[in-house]
C-alpha cells in the first residue's frame, strides 16, 4: 500500500493540485448544509399528520402558510420591524462610520475596537439587557420613577414592535458600522474636500457626494439587518409579547413540539423568497439610479 | 488617513451610538454584583453572593464546560479544515473558484434560524440521535465562512513571488506552506481561530434545534431567562460577556500584530470579511 502511495504521488499532485485541500470543507458544507436544505425543501411539499411526515407531495404547507391570518399578522410585524430596524441602524450607521473614516484621526482604532467588541457582546445577553430596561419595574420606569419623572410606569415599553425594534438596532447596528466602515475605506477624503472647497454645504455634500459613494455598501447593511430581523425568533419571545411577536417565532413553533415541520418548512421558504425578491429589487433599483458602477481608483 | 476633517455632528452621533451600545451591557455587569434580587433603582449596595451561588450552581458548572468543550473542538476542526480550503481556494483552477466560493459562503448569507430547522430535519430523518456532536456540526457551519473569509484575505495578500521563489529553488510544497506561507499568515489564522471560538460559545440560534440532553451556556442562560425574577442571570451575562470579550480581544491583538500598521487592524479581522 505504502509503495503505491509513493509511487503514485506525483501524479496525483498533478491531476489535483491544490483544489484537492478543498475537499474536506466542500464534503463537509454538502453534507451538514446543502444537504439540509435539500430535505428541509423536500419536507414543505409533504403531508403532516401527528407525529409522523409523510407523502403524498402536496402544496398543503404552502396553501395553509398563506390562507393563515395569524400568520398574515405575523409577516406585517416582521415586514415592519424589519424594515424599521434596518432603516434605523443605517441612519445610525452612516455617520458612524463617517466619522470613523474621515475624523476619527488617533481614536480610530479605538472605537473600531470598541464597535466591534460589541459585536461579540452575548446576543441572548442583550435580549435580557432589554428586558430589564424596558419592563414595567425596569431600570428605565424605576429610574424615571425615582427621579419624580413619573408617577405610574409606563406600559408602552415594552412587549411590542417599538421594543423589539429597539433591541434588534442594538444586536445589529456594530454589524452595520463595519459594513458602512468597509464601504468607506476606499473613499478619499480628496472627494469629500472638493465638495467643500466648490462650495457644496454639509446637506448638498451627503445628497451629492457621500451617499451616492456608499449607496451598494448601505444597501447590502440594510438587506442584512433587515433578513435577520425579520427572522429572529429569540428577541420577539422576550421583548415582543403578543403584539411584537414576528413570523420567526411562528417557525420555531412549527419545528418544536409536536408541531408541523411541513407548514414550518413551508414559511421558512416562503420567508426565503420574499428575501430574495427584496434582494433583486433592490439590486434593481441600484442598477436604474446608475449606482452600482461606481468604481474607486486609489 | 493622513486628512482629519472636523465633523461635529457625526462626532456627535458616533458617542450617542457607543452610549447606546454600552449603557445597557454596563446594566447587566453593574446589577449582577447588586445587594438584592432587585434588578430596579434605587441600586442598594454591592455583593458577590450571586456570584458564588452561581459559581458553585451544578448545572451552571457542567454547561460552562460543555460549551467550552464545544467551542475548542469547533475552532481547532476549523482552522484545520478553513486553512486547507483557503490555501486551496487562492491557488486552484480559476474555474473552480466560484462555485466552490458559493458553497463555502452561502451559510453566511441564510439567518440561522434556517440553518438550524434544517439541521433539525436532516438529523431526524436520517435517525441521528442529536447531543453536543450535532451541535459541533452546526457550529462548523456557522463558524466556517467566517473564518475563511479572513483566512483568504490573508492569502490574497501574499505576495505570490515569495512561494514561487521557493517552488523554483526546489522546495516541496508541504515545505513551502511550513517554511514560506505558514510563518506568514499565522496571526491571522490565531486570530479567526480565537474569532471562531468566540462565535461558537456564544452560539444559540442554531443550537437550539439541534442539542440534545446535554446544555451549552447559552442554553442555559435562555432557560433562565423563561424564570420571571432570577437575579443570577445577570452573573451568568457577565460571565458570557467576560468570556466572549476575552477571545476577541485575542483575535483583535492578532490582528494587530499581522497587519503591523495599527489602522489596519479591524480591517485585517473584520473589516474584509464586511466588504
Amino acid at each position: 500500500m505504502t509503495s503505491v502511495a509513493e509511487a503514485s504521488r506525483e501524479t496525483r499532485r498533478a491531476r489535483f493540485g491544490p483544489g484537492a485541500l478543498t475537499l474536506p470543507a466542500a464534503f463537509g458544507l454538502l453534507l451538514f448544509f446543502a444537504a439540509p436544505l435539500g430535505t428541509f425543501f423536500l419536507y414543505s411539499f409533504l403531508t403532516n399528520s401527528l407525529y409522523e411526515v409523510s407523502r403524498p407531495l402536496t402544496l398543503e404547507g404552502y396553501s395553509d402558510a398563506l390562507s393563515s391570518e395569524v400568520n398574515r399578522t405575523l409577516g406585517v410585524n416582521s415586514l415592519v420591524v424589519g424594515l424599521c430596524a434596518a432603516a434605523a441602524t443605517v441612519v445610525i450607521g452612516l455617520p458612524v462610520a463617517y466619522w470613523l473614516r474621515f475624523a476619527a484621526g488617533r481614536w480610530q482604532v479605538l472605537v473600531l475596537f470598541l464597535i466591534t467588541a460589541t459585536l461579540f457582546a452575548s446576543y441572548l445577553v442583550r435580549i435580557f439587557a432589554w428586558q430589564s430596561i424596558l419592563g414595567g419595574n425596569g431600570l428605565l420606569n424605576s429610574g424615571l420613577r425615582r427621579l419624580g419623572v413619573i408617577d405610574e410606569p409606563l406600559g408602552f415599553l415594552l412587549y411590542n414592535r417599538f421594543s423589539v425594534t429597539v433591541a434588534l438596532v442594538h444586536i445589529f447596528l456594530p454589524y452595520v458600522v463595519l459594513v458602512l466602515y468597509a464601504g468607506f475605506r476606499p473613499v478619499s477624503p480628496a472627494l469629500v474636500e472638493a465638495a467643500q472647497d466648490l462650495g457644496a454645504n454639509a446637506f448638498t455634500r451627503w445628497r451629492r457626494v457621500i451617499l451616492p459613494l456608499v449607496a451598494a455598501p448601505a444597501v447590502t447593511a440594510f438587506m442584512l439587518v433587515f433578513v435577520l430581523s425579520a427572522a429572529d425568533y429569540v428577541t420577539p419571545q422576550f421583548v415582543g409579547g403578543t403584539d411584537g411577536a414576528l413570523l420567526g417565532v411562528r417557525i420555531q413553533a412549527a419545528l418544536t413540539g409536536v408541531g408541523n415541520w411541513p407548514l414550518g418548512a413551508a414559511l421558512s421558504f416562503l420567508m426565503l423568497a420574499a428575501f430574495l425578491l427584496c434582494y433583486l429589487l433592490t439590486v434593481l433599483a441600484l442598477r436604474l439610479l446608475r449606482l452600482d458602477r461606481i468604481r474607486f481608483v486609489s | 488617513m493622513s486628512v482629519t476633517q472636523r465633523s461635529p455632528i457625526t462626532y456627535a452621533v458616533t458617542l450617542l451610538a457607543l452610549v447606546f451600545l454600552y449603557l445597557p451591557l454596563a446594566m447587566v455587569v453593574l446589577f449582577s454584583f447588586h445587594a438584592t434580587g432587585a434588578v430596579s433603582f434605587p441600586f442598594t449596595g454591592f455583593s458577590l453572593r450571586w456570584y458564588r451561588e452561581t459559581l458553585g450552581d451544578e448545572i451552571f458548572r457542567s454547561t460552562l464546560w460543555n460549551s467550552t468543550v464545544v467551542a475548542i473542538s469547533v475552532s481547532v476542526v476549523t482552522l484545520v479544515i478553513g486553512t486547507m480550503a483557503a490555501y486551496g481556494l487562492t491557488r486552484c483552477a480559476p474555474r473552480l473558484r466560484a462555485p466552490l466560493a458559493l458553497l463555502f459562503f452561502l451559510p453566511i448569507t441564510l439567518p440561522g434560524l434556517f440553518v438550524g430547522i434544517a439541521l433539525l430535519v436532516y438529523f431526524a430523518r436520517l435517525d441521528i440521535q442529536l447531543s453536543l456532536t450535532t451541535v459541533m456540526i452546526g457550529h462548523f457551519v456557522y463558524v466556517f465562512p467566517y473564518f475563511l473569509l479572513v483566512a483568504k484575505a490573508a492569502l490574497d495578500r501574499l505576495d505570490p513571488a515569495l512561494e514561487e521563489a521557493a517552488a523554483d529553488l526546489g522546495a516541496s510544497p508541504w515545505r513551502i506552506f511550513r517554511k514560506v506561507t505558514l510563518p506568514l499568515i499565522w496571526p491571522v489564522l490565531a486570530g479567526a481561530t480565537a474569532l471562531a471560538f468566540a462565535l461558537s460559545f456564544d452560539e444559540f440560534i442554531i443550537t437550539f434545534f439541534i442539542i440534545g440532553p446535554d446544555s451549552t451556556l447559552p442554553m442555559f442562560m435562555y432557560s433562565r431567562l423563561h424564570r420571571t425574577v432570577d437575579p443570577a442571570i445577570n452573573v451568568v451575562s457577565t460571565l458570557l460577556l467576560a468570556i466572549t470579550l476575552v477571545f476577541w480581544v485575542i483575535a483583535f491583538a492578532f490582528a494587530v500584530r499581522a497587519a503591523r500598521g495599527r489602522a489596519r487592524a479591524t480591517d485585517t479581522l473584520l473589516g474584509e470579511a464586511a466588504a
